[in-house]
Parts: C-alpha cells; sequence; structure tokens
C-alpha cells in the first residue's frame, strides 16, 4: 500500500555568508523542522575533539585534570569527522590513538627557561594530521594578533610535556564537540498598521508608539508624519508596542503576527567547519536519524502475522 | 566508579531494537512506537508530519522521563490507514523534505558564492 505524500518542498534564501558565520531565510515549513535543524547543528554534527590526553611532565601551576579539560575545549579543523569513525565503533584498532580510521595524536612539549613568563599556546600542540589542527593555527598566521588560545603560563623552570589523541565525538556527549557557537532561528514577523486610527493621533501619541519598541522597529515618516515599520525583525516579540497603544486608548493600532512558516537562522561556528556546512552536515545527520527510526523488516512482518492470526481467528 | 558511559544516552545497547511496534488492544488502527535513543528532535518532526496526513487522527510523542533515553510516538488513524504506514509514509516525507531542503541549500550557496 502507497499512501499519498504530504512532503513539503522548502525554500532557502542566504543572506549573508562568512567562513564562521552565516544568516539565511527557511521558508515553506514548519517550526518543528527549523527546531530539529537547530537542534542537531548544536548537539549531533561531529566534530574532533582531544579526548584523552597523557600527561608526561606537569610542573606548571595546573593541575592534569585542568590542563585535559582546557585541551578539550580547544577547537580543531574537523572537515574529517564526518568521514571518521567514532572510536568506540572502531574495530581496527582499541582506542590508543594510533588508529588513522578514528583518532589523531597531539603532542606537546613546553619548558620555561628564562625569567619571562611563557605561555603555552594552541600553537605549542603538534598535530600527527596536517588536515586536523587548532583552529585558529589554520588561520592566516601572519595575523600578529592571533597568538593562540593560551592553554597556561610557565614560570621559569617549569614544564608541561604530554600526548593527547583527539577522537571524533558530537555534543550531546559532551560541549567541547559542539561545531555551533550559536545557532538560532526566529519566526519573521508580519506588521499591521491601522491607517484610519493613526489618522486620528497627535504627532506626540505617534513619538510615543514609535518609542515604546526597546529595539528600533518604527519610525515616523519625515514626509507623511505617518508610523512606518524600519526594520521589522529588529522585533522581539516583547509586545511593548501593543501595551502602549493599549495604554493610550488605540488597541490594534498595531498588530504583530510571526509568519508561521518562514524563519531566519543565524548560524555561528566555532571554526571547526564552515558555518555553510554546518548546516550541511546537519541535514545529513537528521536524514540520518530518519532512517535509523525506520520500522525493522521483522517488525513488519511480526505485524502482518498478527493480523492473520486475528483474521484466522474470527474464520475459524 | 560506576558511572554510566556518557555514550548510553546515544548509542542503542546490543540486543535492544531501535524501534518497537505496540498495537493498542482496544482501539483498532491505534498504535505505540517505542523509539530508543531518540528525543524531541526526532519526536517532533514526526509528530508534526503525522499531522499533515488527513488519516492520522491523533499523533503525539512523550519524552517519558530524561534519564531514559527513549520517545513513544502513539499513533490513532482511520480506517482508511494504519499507524504503521502513517508512521512510514511520515518517515518518507520528511526524508524527501531533507533532500529537497539540501539541494535548494546548496543551490544558493552556489549562487552566493558566485555574487561575492
Ligand atoms: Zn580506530
Amino acid at each position: 500500500m502507497e499512501g499519498r505524500s504530504y512532503q513539503r518542498f522548502p525554500t532557502v534564501k542566504i543572506r549573508e555568508l562568512k567562513d564562521d558565520y552565516a544568516k539565511f531565510e527557511l521558508h515553506d515549513t514548519d517550526a518543528s523542522m527549523a527546531n530539529s535543524l537547530r537542534r542537531v547543528m548544536i548537539a549531533e554534527v561531529p566534530t574532533i575533539a582531544i579526548d584523552l590526553v597523557e600527561i608526561e611532565v606537569n610542573s606548571s601551576v595546573l593541575n592534569d585534570e585542568f590542563i585535559a579539560h582546557r585541551l578539550g575545549l580547544i577547537p580543531l579543523t574537523s572537515g574529517r569527522a564526518m568521514s571518521m569513525r567514532f572510536s568506540r565503533d572502531c574495530d581496527a584498532c582499541d582506542g590508543d590513538g594510533q588508529c588513522e580510521y578514528c583518532s589523531v595524536e597531539f603532542h606537546l612539549r613546553a619548558k620555561c627557561l628564562s625569567d619571562q613568563t611563557l605561555d603555552v599556546t594552541s600553537r605549542d600542540l603538534f598535530s600527527s594530521d596536517p588536515s586536523v589542527v587548532s583552529v585558529d593555527f589554520a588561520e592566516s598566521s601572519d595575523n600578529p594578533d592571533n597568538r593562540g588560545i593560551i592553554i597556561v603560563k610557565l614560570r621559569r623552570g617549569q614544564e608541561l610535556r604530554l600526548r593527547a589523541i583527539a577522537r571524533k565525538g558530537i555534543g550531546k556527549d559532551h560541549a567541547k564537540w559542539s561545531p555551533a557557537a550559536t545557532v538560532t532561528f526566529m519566526y519573521e514577523p508580519e506588521f499591521y498598521i491601522n491607517e484610519d486610527m493613526m489618522e486620528k493621533l497627535t504627532p506626540e501619541q505617534k513619538i510615543s508608539v514609535v518609542e515604546s519598541s526597546p529595539t528600533k522597529v518604527f519610525d515616523i515618516d519625515a514626509k507623511t508624519g505617518q508610523i512606518i515599520v524600519v526594520d521589522p525583525e529588529a522585533y522581539t516579540y516583547d509586545d511593548e508596542v501593543i501595551k502602549t497603544c493599549e495604554l493610550l486608548k488605540i488597541p490594534g493600532l498595531i498588530e504583530v503576527h510571526p509568519k508561521e512558516d518562514s524563519f531566519i537562522f543565524t548560524v555561528e561556528s566555532t571554526g571547526a567547519i564552515k558555518a555553510s556546512q554546518l548546516v550541511l552536515n546537519a541535514i545529513d545527520i537528521l536524514k540520518q536519524k530518519l532512517d535509523a527510526v525506520r520500522l525493522s523488516e521483522d517488525t513488519v512482518e511480526a505485524d502482518e502475522q498478527f493480523l492473520e492470526l486475528g483474521a484466522h481467528m474470527r474464520g475459524g | 566508579m560506576n558511572a554510566p558511559d556518557r555514550y548510553e544516552r546515544f548509542v542503542v545497547p546490543e540486543g535492544v531494537k531501535k524501534v518497537s511496534y505496540e498495537r493498542d488492544t482496544k482501539i483498532i488502527n491505534a498504535a505505540s512506537f517505542t523509539v530508543e535513543r531518540e528525543d524531541h528532535t526526532i519526536g517532533n518532526i514526526l509528530r508534526m508530519q503525522l499531522h499533515r496526513d488527513p488519516d492520522v487522527l491523533f499523533a503525539g510523542y512523550k519524552l517519558p522521563h530524561p534519564l531514559q533515553y527513549k520517545i513513544i510516538v502513539r499513533i490513532h488513524t482511520t480506517s482508511q490507514s494504519s499507524p504503521m504506514q502513517a508512521y512510514n509514509q511520515a518517515v518518507n516525507d520528511l526524508d524527501k523534505e531533507l533532500d529537497h531542503l539540501k539541494n535548494a541549500f546548496e543551490a544558493e550557496l552556489a549562487k552566493h558564492s558566485r555574487e561575492y
């Protein structure tokens, strides 16, 4: 039995795109799809992060666990992550870090030999895989302001020596694996201004309506003196204008309706993957998740047998 | 010491079925699907997609407890359909929607990188 399809055909419009930032419109779908995409981007798109640290020498002021935690939080370029294996699923190794399918090894050696405090940064981490390095390392190294991410500071005589294993993981496991700095979406708002009611307003009333919004959504047209919407997306659904209209005994002057099928997304990446890639990966992951929740053959068969048995019992 | 592995939250244990199906004993064309190691991400899109199907009389999901890593999707349909048929249709439609969305996003991305 093939059922009818109730599929939707969403459309996308990209407004702004940078390596670590994307702003786009998503139309013709509903909030559940927008929210699932957001959730997947934050918690289920994989990246690579340091997960295991073997400390050889640590005479710094920070204890071993503290340093291991800080290492885990350093974002690593994770273009490889989608095609890598999770360490727990890898049958080529025992998770010791010597495995090309599931892990990347890092080494760090630093010792302070002068009276000047030595900053140990992400730049001191040496990777066994040139495609998996600290995000700031991969950026333009000619930027003098970019000194890397500080791990610890050493004074004369202090030393840090360690081996670290980076693995593939997801934000649901630990936030260090989340490729998203922020992912948000908002409903596109639609404004209705009652022209007849506005005609009757004094200029003072118009000004107080315009100024009641904490963000600059409205303004007064210099030529016509009418209230106009200058930036609908600055509206934060705070209801302040609506309350002010009621207070001024002009309820219904302005109405705001969120468009139920239009969303404005902002995606900020940690740099582990590009923001645009983050969206594409999220779509792929959500597809994989849906594939995994399909009913298995034996579940369907068991139900068919149940139905046959029922028919048989009724017939007999 | 005896803390459970963090991945227990999202990896289906061996011997456990990802989706199990249970017919309602009293109402015909009603059933519950227990989906292991899933949450609102899958539950809510399935529910909303099922609502688009006019043969679905009821569709809802619940996350019984935050420490039980499963959701229960309940579906009641007319005699024109069945919970299983509606469930499969919803999954297929969402899958196709995501295919469409991916193509739309990639096309927009190509357009955007040409323009700038
Ligand atoms: Zn391995």
